[in-house]
């Protein structure tokens, strides 16, 4: 009898040991949660002052590159409408909408994962057309300059560029030409008079808006100029004519002309991005590599759900070893619990109101239950609707709960909705009966015992690292229930019951 | 040290809930057989085809319409026994004795109103008292008057003999007699006591009362060991039969004298306890393990089974 349960855990075990191995060595999933990746965290929040209850704005928002990856975003719009648009490269968020309030809040978060290694695909561009209209005396700057650099490659030409801006090496302009410049510079601004500079070079360029990648806030974001540099684009800072030598220290908000912030309707009163760096575990940066995977296995993973439904699986997921843990509590220690899940179903509500808060929640309805449960038996009212006046009560008292906790802002009585009413209200009856049959004591007894294994299990299934191996690894859960399949053919003595039959044992040895 | 009482329960033959359950119960106990035992108005109508003699059933009540009707189907029978048919462990359990016009008076000398009497039965019709939690049937049996073997040491209530039958042969047995504590009821877990039973002579042994070992009843102070059990080889003959009648190869079959019928089947358990271990002070397991070794001639007849089992299970022999 004992072969077949053994050989069906060995299957289950080698079962999970062959994908995990799979995992591992072919598709280099990380074993431990280790190192730390570069992700960036990105907060924007703007106040707004809507126009007779209107306000239109639009925010250029981080976009996706082969350089980096956004692994989430979130966004508030307080009572306003938000839709997200391309408009060309740049990544086009709009806040729209009436509202009555004085001042509006929007947010937007979203954190970036940065991958220096992979560089943007190097194509040639072509020349941009975002210049601003010249004059024929800029025109004519142009042709000379132009003629100068005729001789050198991309390259040099760039560097030329580079040089004039910032006043650097002005020296190479003749007195007349670094007038025209200057005039330009204050025309069109520093960022305009290098695109026309860039274009007398014939370099494809453009300018920039953006944020620096440093921690701290911003209150407005920075433009910089991009340009062709011949093998790759390059950053330059727009007063100083610096080389940004890091392309990964800038965060492109809007290329070209469209600006960062734009409001159609109404009056922008600040705006703010924090910049937050994060450190994540290879763990869960390795989440973004299953996301992209093309191996079936990776396709088929939770990853490929969405987040919402992720983070119930993550705890979905631990349930059965919860379930193990109450096999061998009740079967191998010999705790008596009420109900035989009951333990589980605790420990999950317990996640939305935390363990003290909970623990006490349980407790007061058990006892509250009690009593109204000794009332009611001079009542003599028959099982199941005996049972709906607990099941009633029960809800009466997280409806108190809620309500209290809404006076005093404690959220944990809020989030009672969680616990197994049902069960619970069959808790009381089974304590009362308990209590009636067998003794306070052993009511107590199994009281503590459920709460015991409640609280075991709640400390399991909140425990992260266990999750996210769980989540990543899903084919454990087979190695689960080959032990839970041991388990049930385990034969031994439970460990109350060496205290049981201690004294027999002890007079026959 | 953990492992060390491990090995010492072991040494003992002491057989624990897990191994109970997976090698006992759930491989000589087919789940169809269960309600043969589990319902008392079945195991009534198994021992009457098998002529074991039970106590007399008066009266049944199926459907809550059916209570108003008890006082008129009990007729002249003023003391009677109400039971819920798939009860156990003796809850729900009420004895009455007399009957006037404040209502039911019970054994314990406590008059019950007709309107208690009337939700108590609704409660059992409702399944409080059956093990699954399902509707249930209220039956109405003639009240047992003990034989006064045992009247030294019980305090009120009917004292029971739990013989625990393996294979047919029945491999180890207790009485279970009433203290104030348990409120006249022969169950372990309201309080009453265990004393074990020579399986040969049919004598009392030590006895357990709420899992410590005791000597002398608690309520009457009287001493519980020596007791000889009357009809000691016909009560065993009638638990080995019970193999046969049941079909189930791991039972307690729980008996009980009465003054003028002997002795009675009350019911049969398909979960029976481990507490007869303490209260005979030895193991089950290494008794099971013995029926397991037996030649198999022994278990032809249920006369032979009990024979050997007389033979085997003799506290003498391990004193």
């Amino acid at each position: 009898m004992k072969r077949p349960a053994a050989i069906l855990a060995l299957v289950l075990f080698a079962l999970t040991i062959s994908i995990v191995a799979y995992r591992i060595l072919w598709l280099k999933y990380p074993v431990l949660p280790t190192i730390p990746g570069q992700v960036w965290q990105v907060s924007f929040e703007a106040r707004i002052r809507p126009e007779k209850r209107e306000a239109v704005i639009a925010i250029a928002l981080p976009a996706e590159q082969a350089e980096r990856v956004l692994i989430e975003e979130r966004v508030t719009s307080d009572t306003l409408n938000f839709n997200l648009f391309p408009e060309g490269v740049n990544r086009i968020g709009l806040w729209s909408g009436t509202s009555d309030k004085e001042v509006v809040i929007i947010t937007y978060k979203g954190a970036l994962l940065l991958r220096p290694t992979r560089f943007p695909a190097s194509q040639n561009p072509t020349l941009s057309s975002n210049v601003p209209a010249i004059t024929h005396e800029e025109e004519a700057f142009m042709e000379r300059f132009s003629a100068r650099l005729k001789t050198l490659d991309s390259q040099q030409r760039f560097k030329t560029v580079a040089s004039v801006t910032g006043g650097r090496q002005e020296e190479s302009l003749s007195r007349e030409d670094i007038d025209i410049l200057h005039k330009m510079e204050k025309k069109h601004g520093r960022s305009g008079a290098l695109l026309i500079l860039f274009r007398a070079a014939g370099l494809p360029a453009h300018a920039v808006s953006g944020l620096l990648l440093a921690k701290g806030i911003q209150k407005s974001p920075a433009t910089w100029v991009e340009a062709w540099e011949g093998q790759k684009w390059q950053s330059l800072d727009t007063q100083t004519g610096k080389i940004y030598t890091d392309p990964a220290m800038h965060l492109a908000l809007a290329m070209a002309d469209t600006p960062v912030v734009q409001v159609t309707k109404g009056q922008v009163l600040d705006t703010r991005w924090s910049m937050e760096r994060q450190i994540m575990s290879k763990w869960r940066l390795h989440f973004e590599r299953i996301k992209r995977s093309q191996h079936l296995i990776d396709k088929w993973s939770f990853f490929s759900i969405p987040e919402e439904f992720q983070n119930v699986f993550r705890i979905l997921l631990l349930v059965p070893v919860g379930a193990l843990m109450i096999c061998l509590l009740r079967n191998v220690i010999g705790f008596p619990t009420f109900g035989i899940f009951m333990p589980v179903l605790l420990a999950l509500a317990f996640r939305s109101t935390g363990l003290p808060y909970g623990l006490g929640i349980f407790a007061s309805v058990v006892l509250i239950g009690y009593a109204a449960r000794r009332g009611l038996d001079r009542l003599r009212l028959l099982l199941v609707p005996r049972l709906s006046v607990l099941l009633t009560l029960v809800i009466i008292c997280f409806g108190l709960f809620a309500l209290i906790g809404g006076k005093l802002s404690i959220r944990a009585l809020m989030g009672v909705g969680l616990l197994p009413i049902v069960i619970l209200a069959m808790s009381i009856e089974r304590f009362f009966i308990l209590i009636e049959e067998s003794g306070v004591g052993e009511a107590l007894r199994t009281a503590a015992g459920t709460v015991a294994v409640a609280v075991i299990t709640f400390i399991i299934i909140q425990w992260e690292p266990l999750q996210l191996t769980f989540f990543i690894y899903p084919e454990l859960l087979f190695a689960v229930a080959g032990l839970q399949v041991l388990l049930g053919r385990y034969t031994g003595y439970r460990v109350s019951e060496l205290f049981r039959f201690k004294a027999v044992a002890r007079k026959k040895g | 040290m953990m492992f060390q009482l491990f090995k010492e329960l072991r040494d003992a033959g002491l057989l624990g809930m897990n191994r109970r359950n997976a090698e006992y119960i759930m491989r000589y106990n087919s789940r169809a057989r269960f309600p043969m035992v589990d319902n008392k108005v079945l195991t009534k109508q198994l021992a009457r085809e098998y002529g074991v003699p039970t106590p007399e059933l008066y009266h049944m009540i199926e459907h809550h319409g059916d209570i108003a009707g008890l006082e008129e189907a009990l007729g002249d029978h003023m003391e009677f026994a109400l039971k819920p048919a798939c009860g156990s462990g003796g809850s729900g359990i009420v004895l009455i004795v007399d009957r006037g016009p404040e209502g039911f008076v019970s054994q314990s000398g406590r008059t019950t109103s007709r309107r208690d009497f009337t939700y108590h039965i609704a409660s059992i019709l409702s399944g409080i008292y059956s093990l699954s939690g399902q509707e249930d049937v209220a039956i109405v049996e003639a009240l047992i008057h003990p034989a006064p073997i045992f009247a030294e040491v019980t305090y009120r209530g009917v004292p029971d003999i739990r013989i625990i039958v393996y294979c047919g042969v029945p491999v180890m047995a207790m009485t279970r007699l009433p203290t104030l504590a348990s409120d006249g009821k022969a169950n372990l877990h309201a309080g009453a006591i265990g004393a074990g039973i020579d399986m040969e002579k049919g004598v009392t042994l030590t006895a357990v009362h709420r899992s410590k070992v005791i000597t002398h009843h608690p309520d009457t102070g009287n001493p519980i060991e020596g007791v000889t059990i009357p009809y000691w080889d016909s009560m065993l003959l009638t638990a080995a039969k019970a193999f046969e009648m049941t079909g189930l190869g791991y039972i307690g079959v729980d008996l009980v004298i009465d003054r003028t019928r002997g002795p009675l089947l009350l019911e049969l358990n398909a979960r029976p306890g481990l507490q007869i271990q303490v209260a005979n002070e030895s193991g089950l397991w290494e008794r099971l393990v013995a029926v397991n070794q037996a030649p198999p001639e022994v278990f032809f007849k249920a006369e032979d089974r009990v024979a050997w089992a007389k033979k085997a299970f003799t506290a003498r022999e391990r004193l």
